[in-house]
């Protein structure tokens, strides 16, 4: 039976990874399970939009024709295809380097006073420095260098923070990316429980890595109205 | 870094009795934390301490990585017979180490020095 996973999934196949896949499909919950035909417009629109932001994050260069498959794939007519999402831009974006050591003490405060900004409440907030404090801190460890961008939006339905943390370093390989979200991976400083503690902490989580190429961590912090 | 290391800079130990204080404020960087657990380890020994106090009141954020440090600490100071104490962790700090599933499990802790000293003190 086709569903969206499997329409999707092989729409993705090659260009995205499958453990963010998993993510996303995730996210999207009972969706991710319909039969193609039981979809209905709305739905479409639903999935898209969701599936539109994993695309342009992770796969940057092909994101059009991934959209545009991905959305032919479920069955939505030429007519209403590559419509913008709505979402809109952010409304702000900051983009941190991190390259040393005392970047992520600036990263962490950067975190924290824009939680604090959009108003988020005080645990929140230091949930979200947290959140910058490993995930900076895998950047420096691991890689070397890489930079974290915080972007937030405040709409009707409430604020929302954005973290991606980006490096070129040397990625993770699929085998140990397992053992850490599987909470059985230890290393020398510590790098697995980091990424499973972002993972804990934040509404939304998403990881791209290929070995040799690098890493993007993708995370949303939800804020009430 | 040749020649830069910690230990050469004042380590901000203070002694209180039979008791180290370290008042934790600034970032706790690699090379910084290794050096503060070998000078306190040494000062352990030197004063026969009791107890090592950390107090992190001043520390905003505790993540997965400084959680290891003060682990370390705490069982070094442990080996050597002395009882370790983290004092001051702000409620947004513990909240969030109990939502990452992080374990401060090596290291004993206090509401404040107060505490600690008077918890130290029944111990002798």
């Amino acid at each position: 039976m086709k569903t969206v996973e499997s329409e999707i999934a092989a729409v993705l196949a090659g260009s995205i990874s499958e453990i963010t896949q998993r993510s996303i499909f995730k996210r999207l919950g009972g969706l991710a399970r319909l039969p193609l035909k039981h979809l209905t417009n709305h739905d479409r629109q639903a999935i898209l939009a969701d599936l539109e932001n994993s695309i342009r994050l992770f796969a940057p260069n092909k994101a059009a024709d991934l959209v545009a498959a991905s959305w032919r794939a479920l069955g939505g007519d030429a007519a209403s295809a590559g419509e913008p999402s709505g979402d809109g831009q952010p409304e702000t974006v900051r983009k941190l380097a991190i390259e040393a050591e005392q970047d992520i003490a600036a990263a962490r405060l950067e975190a924290w006073s824009e939680a604090v900004r959009i108003g988020l409440s005080k645990f929140a907030s230091v949930k979200v420095a947290t959140a910058v404090s490993e995930l900076a801190r895998n950047i420096v460890f691991y890689a070397g260098a890489g930079t974290i961008e915080l972007s937030s939006r405040r709409d009707t339905k409430g604020t929302e923070l954005r973290i991606v943390a980006r490096d070129t370093g040397p990625g993770i390989e699929p085998q140990k990316l397992e053992t850490i979200f599987a909470g059985t991976y230890k290393s020398e400083r510590g790098m697995g429980k980091g990424l499973v503690a972002v993972q804990k902490l934040v509404d939304d989580f998403q990881i791209e890595t290929r070995p040799g190429q690098g890493t993007i961590v993708s995370c949303v912090f939800r804020g009430e109205r | 870094m040749i020649g830069a290391r910690a230990v050469d800079r004042e380590l901000p130990i203070i002694q209180i009795r039979n008791c180290l204080l370290v008042t934790i404020q600034s970032e706790l960087h690699d090379r910084f934390a290794l050096d503060l657990q070998e000078a306190l380890m040494e000062r352990v020994r030197k004063v026969g301490a009791q107890g090592v106090v950390l107090d992190v009141s001043a520390v905003e954020v505790i993540d997965s990585y400084i959680t290891r440090i003060l682990n370390d600490i705490g069982k070094a100071v442990r080996y050597m017979g002395a009882s370790c104490y983290i004092v001051g962790i702000r409620p947004a700090v513990a909240m969030t180490l109990i939502e990452m599933g992080v374990e401060l499990d090596s290291v004993k802790t206090a509401l404040n020095l107060d505490a600690a000293l008077e918890k130290l003190e029944l111990l002798q």
